[in-house]
């Protein structure tokens, strides 16, 4: 006789007795309980209904005929479907060699027949609720193994358990895998002597030596480890120490290979310096064209020395030819003949520099030399400027960081602008440079003219590549110029000053203030 | 015939070119006057100055070409020797076409440009002679009475003095009595040299 009793209860109790009597009895007693109640009235029937509802409480009668309660609790015990569950005995016998041989056998407990119905359903209950708990954690710990283990198999990256004299303990398939071998063939093997070709000559600083030893976490890039078949690679690892209740048991270490993080990082780099380059380049090309469009003025400025020069040596000439010559008045000139050849070299001197390649990189400058040379420079294109340039630098105007030729170019380009402007304009007021602080990190140039000005629809793209407002232009010079001063840290921009004309400016970082590009508004 | 005083008029705004410039001139014995801008010369130039100029194309404020057509404007006659850089040679010629004698490029050798200094000084002083002289001629025309003139005229068209006296309705004799004073007041016996002289200055009277 096999029944399912209740249907819908958490808990199943399986009741075994041969005597329907002693069943009626306890199925009485435990029903309305919450129990899901299924009972057998012999050993061959009882397996079969646990092995298919596992029950968590068994009620299970000794004395029966062909199997008794013993063998029933041996098998149970023994079919890993069934064999948490708790057997509790029923019996008349009460001697002790029984209740030993129950327990011996993985019975959870024992009941005296005739049973208290009160003691039955406190047993049942408890050993319900033991089992429940038991199957709980047990369900529990499994997910938690199951996470483990995907995790441990999910991720790339290596990951090895070692003892404290670097024995691998534990690999997981990305270390396989990394490694190009079987995890078998890690585990067991010393991760030194694997790993690192110099093992036997430095082992005391190998990579996660310290985490074995003194138990210090480590991490560091790009070091060399060797795969199975004895081939290298760049790696990245980090190491923790083991610890258990504060004592060393070895190292947990996480490993990647980084060949091709390193080749990406490699090819960045070489199209950062492309760019540089070509950066570079431009403004070089730049520079050149400047020059270009400025060689008449600058013939023009070495041929004034040169010419001087050659009168001067003729007076001279002429005054060593006299009878008497006067020596004093000879010499004046030939002070002069110096004066006038340091002149020239000194202009050959500012364009050299100026169209040398690549620029010099950042230097401290003070911007008032810079600028009054930049002035110098731009005066050889203003040969027909009414007005002229007009200086003005802030007397505690601190240094700042910059490649003082880029900045010279900027500043350049920005008054030569300036000066063509005003001269389209007829303007007779002077184009006005100015250097001032702005907040504590930046200085800020300002070109200020009154010339024809910016058209208003075309002020959002002046610093666009390709833009240009002028006739002949190519659109190139604010561009560069943005550029340049963007890679010194510092910003460029324009604004519509209300007298009319232009005024562009840009600013640089002081020298030794770390923080922000300059692009505050001017205080 | 008196010799005026030529001088040399160096506008320059490079103070090492102006300086050598005029000590070079001065040491070959020319008198020499120099000016840092055209403002400060057009400011100085009277019709008096006699001499050149030597006039740096480039400067700031006005420049050569624009003194240029400022003198042009005071029907100056002094030759300008325009003093050029590399790139100027577009301006140069600009400047030739409005009447300047020369132009010399920077660097120069003095020999060049004393050469065209003396080229220049005697442009001017020729205009200067020719000019004295017409103005002469000039002088001696308008002192001429009206008969004397109408006389003159009708020699130059190479009347004789028979179709003179007839056309007139004078005598011959009176004719010849004119036609000597004619010749006195113009200063010449011959009348090819009055025919050449007054065709000289034929644009200047009436």
């Amino acid at each position: 006789m096999t029944e399912l009793v209740s249907d819908n209860a958490e808990v199943t109790v399986l009741l075994v007795d041969d005597n329907p009597q002693n069943l009626k009895v306890l199925y009485e007693t435990l029903k309305d309980k919450g129990y899901r109640l299924l009972i057998a009235n012999e050993g061959e029937k009882a397996l079969d209904l646990a092995h298919r509802h596992r029950p968590e409480v068994i009620l299970l009668d000794i004395m029966m005929p062909e199997m008794d309660g013993y063998e029933v609790c041996e098998r149970l015990k023994a079919d890993p479907e069934t064999s948490d569950c708790a057997v509790v005995f029923l019996s008349a016998l009460d001697d002790l060699q029984a209740k030993v041989k129950g327990f011996n056998l993985g019975g959870a407990d024992y009941i005296s027949k005739p049973f208290q119905s009160q003691e039955v359903i406190a047993r049942v209950r408890t050993h319900a609720r033991v089992i429940r708990l038991e199957r709980e954690l047990q369900a529990r710990n499994r997910e938690l193994q199951g996470d483990q283990t995907r995790i441990l198999n999910a991720i790339d990256e290596g990951i090895y358990g070692l003892d404290e004299a670097g024995i691998i303990e534990f690999a997981n398939p990305a270390a396989a895998a990394i490694m190009g071998c079987p995890v078998e063939d890690l585990v067991g093997r010393n991760f030194f002597d694997l790993h690192f070709s110099t093992a036997s000559a430095a082992r005391d600083n190998l990579p996660v030596m310290a985490t074995c030893r003194q138990g210090v976490a480590e991490n560091q890039r790009n070091i060399r480890m060797l795969r199975a078949d004895g081939s290298g690679f760049p790696a990245e690892y980090r190491s923790t120490p083991k610890l258990e209740d504060d004592e060393l048991h070895g190292a947990v270490v996480v490993f990647w290979d980084i060949t091709v993080e390193l080749q990406n990082e490699q090819a960045l780099e070489d199209a950062q310096a492309l760019v540089q380059e070509q950066r570079d380049q431009l403004a070089h090309t730049s520079r050149l064209t400047t020059m270009g469009e400025m060689a008449a003025g600058f013939a023009h400025e070495v041929n004034q020395p040169l010419t001087a020069i050659t009168n001067y040596a003729r007076v001279s000439k002429r005054m060593i030819a006299g009878e008497t010559p006067d020596l004093d008045l000879l010499r004046e000139t030939l002070d002069k003949i110096e004066a006038q050849s340091h002149r020239a070299s000194e202009i050959i001197r500012r364009i050299r520099r100026f169209v040398k390649k690549p620029a010099t990189g950042k230097e401290v400058l003070s911007v008032s030399v810079l600028l009054e040379d930049t002035r110098q420079f731009a005066e050889v294109d203003m040969r027909n400027n009414e007005g002229g340039i007009q200086l003005d630098v802030a007397e505690d105007l601190p240094e700042v960081a910059a490649d003082p030729i880029q900045v010279q170019q900027v500043a350049l380009n920005l008054i030569r602008n300036a000066l063509e402007s005003s001269r389209a304009a007829a303007a007779s007021e002077p184009v006005r440079v100015t250097a001032s602080r702005c907040g504590d990190k930046c200085v800020r140039v300002a070109v200020v003219d009154h010339g024809v000005g910016v058209p208003e629809e075309a002020e959002e793209k002046l610093f666009h590549p390709f833009f240009t407002t002028k006739d002949d232009g190519m659109g190139i010079g604010l561009a560069t110029c943005r550029s340049l001063i963007q890679a010194q840290g510092g910003d460029i921009g324009y604004e519509r000053p209300e007298a009319g004309g232009a005024c562009f400016f840009f600013t640089l970082p002081v020298a030794g203030v770390e923080g922000q590009p300059c692009t505050e508004e001017p205080a | 015939m008196t010799d005026i005083q030529q001088t040399v008029y160096v506008v320059e705004d490079d103070e090492a070119v102006r300086d050598s410039l005029e000590l070079l001139l001065k040491s070959d014995g020319k008198p020499v006057k120099t000016y840092e801008s055209a403002n400060g010369f057009l400011q100085d130039y009277s019709d008096e100055m006699a001499g050149c100029i030597v006039l740096d194309i480039r400067m700031p404020g006005m420049d050569g070409m624009e003194l240029q057509k400022a003198l042009n404007e005071k029907h100056s006659i002094l030759p300008i020797i325009f003093v050029t850089g590399h790139g100027d040679v577009p301006m140069a010629v600009d400047a030739m076409k409005e009447g300047a004698v020369d132009f010399i490029q920077k660097p120069y050798r003095e020999e060049a440009l004393l050469e065209k200094i003396e080229a220049a000084l005697e442009q001017d002083r020729e205009q200067r002679q020719s000019l004295t002289e017409k103005q002469e001629i000039i002088r001696r025309v308008n002192s001429l009475t009206p008969r004397e003139r109408e006389i003159m005229d009708r020699m130059i068209a190479g009347q004789a003095n028979k179709v003179i006296a007839i056309e007139l309705e004078i005598s011959q004799r009176t004719v010849e009595i004119h036609r000597s004073r004619v010749m006195h007041k113009m200063g010449t016996h011959s009348l090819a040299h009055l025919v050449r002289m007054v065709l000289s200055v034929k644009d200047l009277i009436d």
